[in-house]
């Protein structure tokens, strides 16, 4: 475009429901703002949107995504300035609207107009490769696609990098939610190895399985602002390595075990 | 009544219905009967108006009515018994839209909901809106009048659209996403505070304010 600022458009997609994807929008999208970048998280979930609740901005919506591509008010009217981050924007999705109110192009041109103005654009695109999916994937550069260790998880990542790669939208990133490294080394659940294998794309981050996440979404306050959960770190570093930053992933099976060896200390006093 | 309490006079514009008394039935008894004796030849007429010293609003809207619709004589319908076109259920009405003001806050077209509203579901209405049921986060309540739950308002409540500062938003229980009355828009505060009555909101001073309407309960 012009030689104004030109940021990234990354969508975060899955395929399946409830692998995460809007709980991993929202800690990439502050994430990225606690390091200094401005950026907008944009609900592309029109009809179920979630996002504006997971952040805590829910109350604060008058105008939505549906408003600014029939021009019903002006794009910055309807982004919602975050609590916590001064650079942090959320546009968020129209509830009493179905997936039909707006198109691919009317999608490339709204992401276009936020790329001028931001270093990040933050698409959490809806489950299913139907409308949503076509229009959330319209403007992005880059995309992120999230799974869980479930082989039906797996499955539907699968065929929507295809489904990435055939809209020209190639190099996918990989999240591994929710992983559970005890049940992992019991053989109970699939490895990282295991899905890297099916899936051949390149891992950005993996994220463990924790209860901090459900308090904090249900707090409205994302978890990679949380020092000290395990979840949290995994986020930063996920944001790191958007931004560019090569960073080691986190042993969690050696965590696992210390977290282990601790109480086994505690209770045997070994 | 007796005979002649009706008497049709033709003038070049139209017809003038003149009338003696106000007993409605022997007046429309009498008109009746005059007009199915002259077949056809009124149809279509113009009536300009309905003449007499002691009839009543109410009765000589009674027979306008019964003119134009059941003998399709042109009548002219005062400007307040006009029936209102209903609206439907999803009336667009954007923000931005110039409304004229909607004054009607103590009477006015109602519009009943049954049943719970949910996340995704949008009611607006030119009127009154009566929720017998909840309405929860994510549904959206848009009155030109005022707005009442009979149940618990967790979603968003936009009353007095158009610029109606006297519209109220009350519930049974008053939680909701968002409040808006006339351009005010407000959240609730972060720590807020759920109180176990029934509360009313509306405008004073420019300013929303949420209070119980039983206090003594």
């Amino acid at each position: 475009m012009d030689n104004e600022k030109l940021g990234t458009a990354i969508v975060i997609t899955s395929g399946k429901g409830g692998v995460g994807k809007t709980t991993t929008s929202a800690n990439i999208g502050t994430g990225l703002a606690a390091l200094g970048y401005s950026v907008v998280v944009l609900d592309a979930d029109i009809g179920l949107r979630n996002l504006d609740v997971v952040m805590g901005l829910e109350n604060r919506i008058v105008y939505d995504i549906v408003d600014v591509v029939q021009k019903n008010c002006r794009l910055k009217q309807a982004l919602i300035r975050d609590k916590r981050h001064e650079k942090l924007y959320l546009l968020p999705a129209a509830q009493t609207k179905d997936k039909t109110a707006v198109s691919p192009d009317q999608m490339v041109e709204l992401i276009g107009d936020l790329k001028k103005d931001y270093d990040y654009i933050i698409i959490d695109s809806p489950a299913g490769i139907e409308q949503g999916f076509q229009y959330s994937i319209a403007g992005a550069d880059r995309a992120i696609i999230v799974t869980t260790p479930e082989i039906s998880a797996v499955r539907d990542a699968d065929r929507v990098i295809g489904l990435l790669e055939a809209n020209e939208l190639h190099d996918p990133k990989l999240i591994i939610n929710r992983i559970r490294p005890d049940m992992v080394k019991r053989g109970d659940m699939m490895n990282i190895e295991d899905i890297l294998d099916i899936l051949a794309v390149d891992l950005i981050g993996v994220v463990p399985d924790d209860e901090s996440i459900v308090i904090a979404t249900n707090k409205g306050e994302p978890i990679v602002t949380e020092e000290r959960a395990l979840s949290g770190r995994a986020y930063r570093n996920i944001v790191r390595r958007i931004t560019g930053e090569e960073v080691e992933f986190i042993n969690l099976e050696a965590d696992e075990e210390s977290k282990l060896s601790k109480v086994f200390k505690l209770i045997f006093g070994k | 009544m007796g005979k002649d309490s009706v008497s049709i006079k033709g003038v070049a514009e139209g017809i003038y219905i003149d009338v003696k008394g106000n007993d409605l039935d022997s007046i429309v008894g009498e008109l009746e009967l005059k007009l199915k004796k002259s077949g056809e030849f009124f149809k279509g007429a113009k009536c300009l108006d309905i003449r007499g010293e002691e009839i009543s609003k109410e009765n000589s809207l009674e027979i306008r009515l019964l003119l134009k619709y059941k003998y399709d004589m042109k009548v002219n319908i005062p400007e307040l018994f006009k029936i209102q076109p209903m609206e439907t259920e999803k009336a667009k009405f954007s923000p931005d839209e110039k409304q004229t003001v909607f004054n009607e806050v103590e009477e006015g077209m109602t519009k009943f909901v049954h049943g719970t509203l949910r996340s995704g579901q949008e009611v607006s209405f030119n009127g009154n809106i009566v929720v017998i049921g909840d309405v929860n986060p994510g549904a959206l309540l848009r009155a030109k009048g005022n707005i009442v739950v009979l149940g618990t308002l967790r979603g968003v409540a936009q009353a007095g659209i158009g610029g109606n500062t006297k519209a109220v938003v009350a519930a049974y229980s008053l939680l909701p996403t968002q409040l808006r009355i006339s351009d005010i828009i407000v959240r609730p505060p972060e720590d807020d505070v759920q109180y176990k009555y029934p509360e009313i909101a509306k405008v004073v001073n420019d300013k929303v304010v949420i209070e119980p309407y039983l206090p003594n309960k």
